[in-house]
Order: structure tokens, then sequence, then C-alpha cells
């Protein structure tokens, strides 16, 4: 049974199509990483699946249940989302960025949501900077409360919207050592990601989407060594060429 | 008549009359209080609904703000008092002004300030990028709780130097209530002056308020600068 299913999804904004009959599904503990030239529809589909972002026609099921049946903060409770640009709340301190969701949408007290999060903090390798605020901190500590901050919320799916592309180089490493432990850890995850390095090691498939449509998917073996299309080669060698 | 400027027996005058004048800056500063109040209350919200609302309630709060800010404040409080049916509930204690009056120009001043504050939330949540209401929503936040928890807070704090220009002009305005008989600060200073021969205390009596005025801008803008410094987001630039 197959945790996220996504089927025949449409998707346009105006009359510019973004997603064109996407079809996928992924396993418990499985992490799905799509790849796509910029424009491709890889943040929309993402944003579908937690309904940041309302689907034109298809269906969308995460356990079996068509998303738009369930309430949409109950739905986000169970999905996690991780952004480009880290969106941290301004204001809290990191612990404080992951005690608001515990409290407000979870209903835990003060002490169990500060020991909650603390944990957390700890599991990204940021015990000591709890108070610290998202300003003084650097980008990749950023991005790992980020993802503490999706992780404590319990959630069945995590989706990452290209959670290292506003890091500068050296910072990209520790928010990848964080998604690989997750990873190794059974957390299921979708991510958007041109580390390929990371697709390569992580990655049970990757979706090669471009122009809002699946053009291949498969395990990495198969997309860096044999595609089936000459775009999906392509687009991947010029990628790993990029990185490495 | 020579000018009868700084005239010590014109000073003395004022300060037998200190209680007159002191009870005119309680009334003064009450009546900025209620209204500033009044105008956070509903100024916050509605500039919250004109950035996030749409339909029939977000057409109508702004409609609103453009009559409130459009009119001039004595036809607001001349308005209120005269046109709405305020029950009359006597006198306040101790500062002796009608409740009615004192309800008609909070109402005046704290609907215009509203309407002001509503501008001035506005371009504050504004300037608060979508992704912290979208990171809100993406943890199972609803919209309320959201703009409650994460909107509000940092737009309150960018909002505090277009609140303290606020805090002036309704401090300021609050003189305004005289044309509905509100003996605040300035008419109670003005029928000392008004008394038979007491025209030679004009420059005097102004002078005195002037400085009264001053010194509670002053006094309440440094409060505030304070609270801003002291609630500043530790790193960031707002
Ligand atoms: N809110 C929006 N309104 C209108 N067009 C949008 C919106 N979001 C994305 N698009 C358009 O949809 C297309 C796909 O965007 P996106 O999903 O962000 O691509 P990717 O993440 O692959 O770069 C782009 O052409 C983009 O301009
Ligand atoms: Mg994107």
């Amino acid at each position: 049974m197959s945790l996220l299913r996504v089927d025949s999804v449409d998707k346009s904004y105006g009359d510019e199509p973004v997603l064109h009959d996407v079809s996928f599904g992924m396993d418990r503990q499985q992490v799905e990483v799509i790849v796509g030239p910029s424009g491709s529809g890889k943040s929309t589909l993402l944003r579908c699946v937690n309904r940041l972002t309302e689907i034109d026609s298809g269906e969308i099921y995460l356990d079996d249940e068509e998303i738009h049946g369930v309430d949409e903060n109950e739905l986000r409770r169970r999905v996690g989302m991780v952004f480009q640009d880290f969106n941290l709340f301004a204001h809290l301190t990191a612990r404080g960025n992951i005690t608001l969701g515990l409290r407000e949408v979870l209903g835990l007290s003060k002490a169990e949501a500060d020991a909650k999060a603390d944990d957390y903090l700890d599991r990204v390798g940021l015990a000591d900077q709890a108070d610290s605020y998202p300003a003084e901190l650097s980008g990749g500590q950023q991005q790992r409360v980020g993802i503490a901050r999706a992780l404590a919320m319990d959630p069945e799916l995590i989706l990452f919207d290209e959670p290292t592309s506003a890091l500068d180089p050296e910072l990209i490493g520790e928010v990848l050592t964080v998604m690989k432990d997750l990873a190794e850890e059974g957390m299921t995850m979708l991510c958007v990601t041109h580390e390929m390095g990371f697709a390569r090691s992580a990655a049970d498939t990757i979706t090669f989407l471009d122009d809002g449509e699946i053009v291949e998917r498969g395990p990495p073996e198969q997309l860096f060594e044999n595609p089936e299309h000459e775009r999906t080669g392509t687009f991947l060698g010029e990628l790993t060429g990029l990185h490495q | 008549m020579e000018p009868a400027v700084l005239q010590a027996s014109d000073w003395g005058f004022i300060f037998a009359n200190w209680q007159t004048i002191a009870l005119g800056v309680v009334v003064t500063v009450l009546l900025t209080a209620t209204s500033l109040t009044l105008g956070f209350a509903l100024g916050f919200p509605s500039g919250a609904i004109e950035v996030y609302g749409e339909g029939w309630l977000a057409e109508a709060v702004s409609t609103a703000g453009v009559l409130l800010r459009g009119t001039p404040i004595v036809v607001l409080i001349v308005l209120f008092y005269f046109a709405l049916p305020i029950p009359q509930l006597g006198s306040l204690p101790v500062v002796g002004v009608k409740v009615d009056a004192f309800v008609a120009a909070t109402l005046a001043l704290g609907l215009r300030s509203a309407a002001y504050q509503a501008q001035v939330f506005r371009g504050s949540i504004q300037s608060i990028g979508e992704g912290q209401l979208e990171a809100a929503r993406s943890v199972g936040m609803t919209k309320l709780q959201a703009i409650q928890h994460v909107v509000f807070p940092q737009a309150v704090r960018r909002s505090l130097p277009g609140f303290q220009n606020e805090f002036t002009i309704v401090l300021k305005d609050t003189s305004v209530a005289f044309a509905i008989g509100l003996a605040e600060l300035l008419t109670r200073a003005e029928r000392l002056y008004l008394q038979p021969g007491r025209d030679t205390a004009v420059i005097e009596v102004i002078i005195a308020i002037s400085a009264i005025y001053f010194v509670l801008t002053f006094t309440t803008n440094r409060t505030l600068d304070y609270i801003y410094s002291r609630y500043a987001i530790p790193g960031g630039n707002s």
C-alpha cells in the first residue's frame, strides 16, 4: 500500500499549464527525488501535495485517503514541508520556531513542547542554538531548524523544496547530512533537489520532470547510467557536471 | 498695552490654577488613551482584512477608511456627538466631563485613528514575506492562528515608528473635542485667560500648555523608542 499516490494531476495558473497528467506513488520509508529545469513545476507539485496550492483535476491520496476530503490543517500536520528560503519565524528563537506548532496545533503544554523541541534540535546538531534567533544563525543552521520544525510535528511524509539551493556551498553539506540521516532512519521524503550526490546515495527513485510532465522515473542507477530518454541523460549530465 | 510676555503676576495666576490645568491634562491623556486603544483594536484587524480579506468585508473596510481619513476631525466629532444616539450617562468623576461627550470624542478620534493605523499595519503586514504565513500553515496552523502568532507579532514591531506619529496626532487632536464642550487641556487653559481682566496671561498660558503637550509627546515617544529597542528581534533589522 502506498503512502502517497498522485493520480493524473493537472494544474494551470490562468491559462498557463504547469502540471500535466502527473502520476506517481511512494511507499513508506521511501526517498523520492524530483529533478527538472527551473519552471518545470517541481515546487507546484510539492505544494499540491500539502494543498498550499490546489490542483485543477486528478486525485492525490495520502494513506489511501483523498486529500481533498481531509481537513487541510490536519493534512499539513501530517505532511511536513521544508522550504528553499527556510522561512523560519523571524521573531522566534530556534526553539520557539519548533514549539509554536507543537503548542498551537498539537496542543502540547509548554514544558512538553520545549522538551520535544530541544530533542529535535539535538537531532539536527543544534542543541546549543536553542535560544538563537534566525538572524543570528547561518543559512545551514537555519535550514536545520527548518527540518527540525517539520520533523517535530511527527509527519508521515516530509516535502523538501530545494532545501540547499539558497545556501553557500560550504553550508550545503551539513544540511545534506541531516537529510541522509533522516533517510536512513526511515523517514518518507519527497525531495526536489539538484544535489546529485544525495540523489545517488539516498534516493530510491528519481523523477525527471520537464515542462510539467514526468519524462522518466526510476531508480538512480537507471536514470544516471541508462536513461530511456535523451533529455534525461542530458539534464542529469549537466547537473552532475555542475556539481562535481 | 505693553507686551505682556512673562509677567510674574500672570505666571502666578497659572500656578494658582494648577488644578484646572492638571484636570485638563487628565482628560487629554484619558481621551488619547481610549482613542488610541480603540484605534488599535479596530486598526490592526482592518489592516489585516485589507491584506488578506476579499469580497464585501474588504470592500467595506477600505471604503470606511477612505471616508474616515477624508473627513475633518471636527466634523466627525460634532457628527458623532449630535447624530449618534449615545445615552446621557452623567459625568466622569473628578474631572467632571460629560460621559456622552467623552464617548463621542473617543469614537470620532478612535475610528479615525483606526483608519490611519490600518494603513500603517497594512504596510507592515505586506512587508512580511508570504513565506512566513506559508511556513505557519505548513505545520497545520489555521490562517487565523498564523496571523495571530506569526504575522501579528512581527507586524506590530514594524509598525511602532508609524504608531509614534499616530500617537502624536491623536494627542494634539484631542483639543478638537472643545467643539462638543468637552473640557480637555486646551479648553480649560483657554477658559483661564478668558476670565475678565486675565487677557494679559494669554501668552503665558499658551507657553505653559505647549510645554505640557511637549512633555507628554516627548516622554511617550521616548517610552515607545525604548519598547521598540527592547522588543527588537535579535540579529534582525526590523
Ligand atoms: N503563484 C503562481 N502564480 C502564477 N504562476 C505561477 C505561480 N507559481 C508558479 N507559477 C508558474 O508555474 C511554473 C512552474 O513553477 P514552479 O512550480 O515554481 O517551478 P519549479 O519549482 O520547477 O522551478 C512557472 O512557469 C511559474 O512561473
Ligand atoms: Mg521551485
